[in-house]
């Protein structure tokens, strides 16, 4: 199905996809967007990927570009006017689910995943279909959270999307046919795919979800043209390799870890960088005595050959659930009078890092969000634990919640502000501990939470976090607790939701809320930015709906 | 603190450990007392009876009659008294019948589970030891609990409509609510009070808050909605507007008031 490589076919839409690109840096955006009738869709390369940035009208992977920052350089909507959005086009999503895509366009075409493990392809102008793939899904899923996915990758004219039953397809993006197939791994095992993959170079990098199943997690990197596995990197390293004592007897078999949430790439050090979640049973830790390693922490991994480079625990021995499953954020800051290549991290465990993501050197942390687990964090980042906060028989009261200081949702930084947005919840929960037999695709989960007070009692915001202090600058409060992501955009706007239904702006410097409409559903997604016929739009998923927001003409 | 699943299920469990007779000395459960008492527990109890009992007492626990499995869904049985005897039914089995038990390797902890489990489908009927019918006289009457308390369509709006109040409260939490209405009060309950740009005042109940706005119910029972970013502040008070009745009331004319109340629940 996909066009050979050197097909004259191919050589032709690449050259056109060239010479789009070359009209891309100096023409203003009106003359980038087709007319009218014009062709829309242009294979996406490695370099446009790694160059996704000047292209500011398509948003070409999940948080928009490799560094994972989630930030838009467009800027026609801005401060002066965002008063003034208004509604342009709704996709309805048929399957009632929790919906947790972030779209991507491209030149003018935009790409929907849906509940469970569907795409749709439409006219980013008007939201109105070209095709849509829905992928056939047995009935013995296993899956802890919802039949959800989050987003597809691209590379030239495929598209990859994991899906329930823990396969990666590739689909035409043209039509939607399934152009490739692959088992991940067997769904019955606890094994399920909800994340959009990453592109690096010729390679598709895709992780796995089934922490609360007892799974052993990995990272697979697949040839981008045939789907065959070029490497696999275990989240648990095995027997033969001294960090294998950080499990005791055989608990790493069942140690969870695993990789459900996109991670980013540094081309010039070629190293992919990957959150990993928590270790199995989640609460029970009195069956997995040491530091259980490679769990909650982020990963740098060789692009070439998946081999370690570094590695930074967030949270050593965890029995909270704390995954470190959070967008790796990279940038380059200055911190203390010197320029670092930085990691910026707000994590589940209520704490804020900046690493060094040349060497995973921890520069700094400081709790961003209500906790009562450590002391602090000492020269290493490495938690001081309190005494009395694992869980327990009768619940231990702990903050913060299981769910986290803040979760998978995608946090954004602005070069402009110099800022990092993240959704921060200050929660606190009853943490209980149990025995549970580890079976073979049930849940391995060791005890349980519970929320002592209805969740109006607890304090959520978005929190504007300078990385070169941890400081929180500002915060915009929400009521009740939020499961969006966020997007800044070069019209010094953050764009966010909360749980109920609202999606707004708010000025990036303030925080001041500079618009909001009511759309009623509960919010699982990021927002996102693009632009056609040199109009910018933002995009939000609420409850079932895939809103598209736009000024007057 | 505030009621929670646990404190339902707990409350549950101690009273029926109270009221049981005192289970045979062979019993060998190492305590009197279900320690496994969560909502956790509950899912993991209906887990192990899925998988271990459902076969003879259907699925729903509500009985096989093909295999002479009874319905576990009552909070009543024949062959158990209170949750030690029933521990020991669980685990033991029932001599020379199918009920075999998990024998004495199940961890105490698993056998507890289908405990809370199995009340959990029935919370026990508890004798209040008041009058459900002076009660009803005392509510709708002298004590003025109507002003604020609809009851079947009939009574107040200034707090919660208390026509299924025994589905959700065990005699002792309803004792509690009324002598100290302030140790949990939920956000539906709260006060705010908006100040006008003029400085004018108005409070209400809080029927519902979000990011941006709020909407209140004001003592004459006008509904009312104002936005975080205009020109009214606002403030909130989690106290509750129930006055405590420890003093206004006997202990007698309490114990009533809660047979009455604890009288009100679905028929299941
Ligand atoms: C092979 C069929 C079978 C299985 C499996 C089984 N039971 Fe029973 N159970 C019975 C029968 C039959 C009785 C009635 C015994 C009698 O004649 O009193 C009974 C009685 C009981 C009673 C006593 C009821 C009362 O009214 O006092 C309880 C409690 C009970 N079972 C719980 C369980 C639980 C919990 C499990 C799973 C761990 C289980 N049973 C598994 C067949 C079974
Ligand atoms: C001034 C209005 C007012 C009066 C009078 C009043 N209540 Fe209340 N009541 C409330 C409010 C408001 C709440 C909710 C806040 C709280 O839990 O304290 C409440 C809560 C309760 C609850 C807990 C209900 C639940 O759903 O959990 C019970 C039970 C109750 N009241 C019973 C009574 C009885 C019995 C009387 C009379 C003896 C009475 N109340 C008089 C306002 C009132």
């Amino acid at each position: 199905m996909t066009l050979p490589r050197n097909s004259p076919a191919r050589l032709r839409t690449t050259l056109a996809a060239a010479a789009a690109l070359a009209t891309t840096a100096a023409a203003p955006l009106q003359a980038q967007s087709p007319a009218e009738g014009a062709p829309m869709f242009t294979p996406v390369t490695w370099e446009r990927l790694v160059d996704a940035a000047d292209e500011p009208h398509n948003w070409l992977m999940y948080n928009g570009t490799l560094d994972s920052q989630r930030f838009s350089r467009l800027d026609h909507i801005d401060r002066s006017n965002v008063a003034d959005l208004e509604l342009k086009w709704a996709h309805h999503i048929p399957r009632l689910d929790r919906a947790e895509t972030t779209p991507l366009v491209v030149d003018g075409v935009m790409f929907i995943t849906e509940s469970p493990s569907n795409v749709v392809a439409v006219d980013a102008a008007t939201g109105r279909p070209f095709w849509r793939y829905d992928h056939p899904l047995p009935d013995d899923l296993r899956i802890c959270c919802g039949r959800n996915n989050r987003g597809v990758a691209i590379l030239d004219e495929l598209l990859f999307m994991s899906t329930l039953d823990a396969h990666l397809v590739a689909i035409d993006a043209r039509t939607g046919s399934l152009v490739w197939n692959r088992e991940v791994a067997d769904h019955r095992g606890g094994y399920s795919k909800t994340a959009a993959p990453l592109v690096v170079k010729d390679r598709v990098v895709t992780g796995i979800a089934g922490g609360e199943f007892g799974i052993r997690g990995f990272l697979d990197a697949y040839d981008a043209r045939t789907g065959e596995l070029e490497w696999r990197t275990y989240t648990i390293p095995g027997p033969d390799h001294p960090d294998n004592l950080t499990w005791a007897g055989d608990s790493w078999r069942t140690g969870g870890s695993p990789t459900w949430i996109t991670g980013s790439y540094d081309p010039e050090l070629n190293l992919v960088y990957w959150g990993t979640g928590n270790p199995g049973p989640d609460w029970n830790g009195e069956v997995r005595p040491g530091d259980n390693l490679y769990s909650d922490s982020v990963l740098a991994l060789d692009g070439d050959t998946g081999e370690m480079s570094w590695y930074f625990q967030f949270t050593p021995h965890d029995i909270h659930d704390w995954d470190a499953i959070q967008i790796p954020v990279l940038a380059d800051i200055e911190l203390a009078g010197e320029p670092r290549q930085a990691m910026l991290w707000a994590n589940r465990n209520g704490f804020y890092y900046t690493l060094d993501r040349a060497t995973g050197e921890f520069l700094l942390g400081e709790a961003f969000a209500h906790q009562t687990w450590a002391e602090g964090l000492d020269s290493n980042g490495r938690p001081i634990r309190r005494p009395n906060t694992s869980p327990s028989r009768t619940g231990t009261l702990v903050a913060p919640i299981a769910g986290g200081a803040t979760n998978w949702w995608s946090p954004a930084y602005s070069p402009r502000t110099g800022l990092l947005y993240v959704n921060a919840f200050d929660g606190e929960a009853l943490f209980f501990i149990r025995d549970e037999e580890y079976v073979e695709g049930d849940t391995y989960l060791g005890g349980g939470t519970e929320t002592p007070l209805p969740i109006d009692h607890y304090h959520s915001a978005i929190r504007a976090i300078d990385p070169a202090t941890g400081d929180v600058r500002w915060e915009f409060p929400m009521t009740p607790r939020s499961r969006a992501g966020v997007l800044a955009t070069a019209g010094d706007l953050v764009f966010s939701a909360s749980v109920d239904g609202y999606f707004y702006a708010l000025d990036a410097e303030s925080g001041a809320p500079l618009w909001q409409i009511s759309l009623g559903g509960r919010v699982n997604a990021s927002p996102m930015s693009y632009a056609v016929g040199g109009r910018q739009f933002v995009t939000m998923t609420i409850g079932n709906t895939l809103y598209t927001f736009g000024l007057d003409e | 603190m505030r009621r929670t699943t646990i404190a339902h299920l707990s409350g549950i469990a101690v009273l029926m450990a109270v009221a049981a007779v005192p289970w045979h000395a062979a019993a060998q459960a190492q305590e009197s007392e279900n320690p496994f008492t969560s909502r956790i527990d509950v899912r993991m109890g209906r887990q192990s009876y899925q998988a271990q009992c459902s076969t003879c007492h259907g699925i729903n626990a509500t009985g096989n009659p093909e295999v002479g499995g009874p319905d576990l869904s009552t909070g009543q049985f024949q062959r158990a008294d209170g949750d030690p005897g029933l521990f020991r039914v669980i685990r033991d089995g029932i001599d020379g019948t199918a009920m075999i038990g998990l024998g004495a390797d199940a961890t105490e902890q698993s056998v507890w589970q289908i405990v809370t489990f199995l009340r959990s489908l029935a919370p026990a009927g508890v004798d209040t030891g008041g009058s459900a019918a002076a009660g009803r006289a005392l509510f709708a009457g002298e004590s003025d609990c109507a002003r604020c308390h609809m009851v079947n369509g009939d009574g107040g709006r200034l707090g919660p409509d208390l026509s299924f109040v025994g589905d959700r409260r065990t005699p002792a939490e309803l004792a509690s609510d009324l002598v100290d209405p302030d140790a949990e009060v939920l956000p539906r309950w709260w006060t705010i009070t908006a100040t006008g740009p003029g400085g004018e005042t108005v409070e209400g109940l809080r029927m519902s808050e979000d990011t941006f706005t709020y909407r209140i119910m004001d003592a004459d029972e006008n509904l009312r909605a104002f936005s975080k970013y205009g020109d009214w502040s606002y403030e909130r008070t989690r106290a509750s507007t129930m006055p405590g009745y420890a003093a206004t009331l006997t202990v007698q004319e309490r114990t009533d008031i809660v047979a009455y109340l604890y009288s009100l629940r679905r028929d299941r």
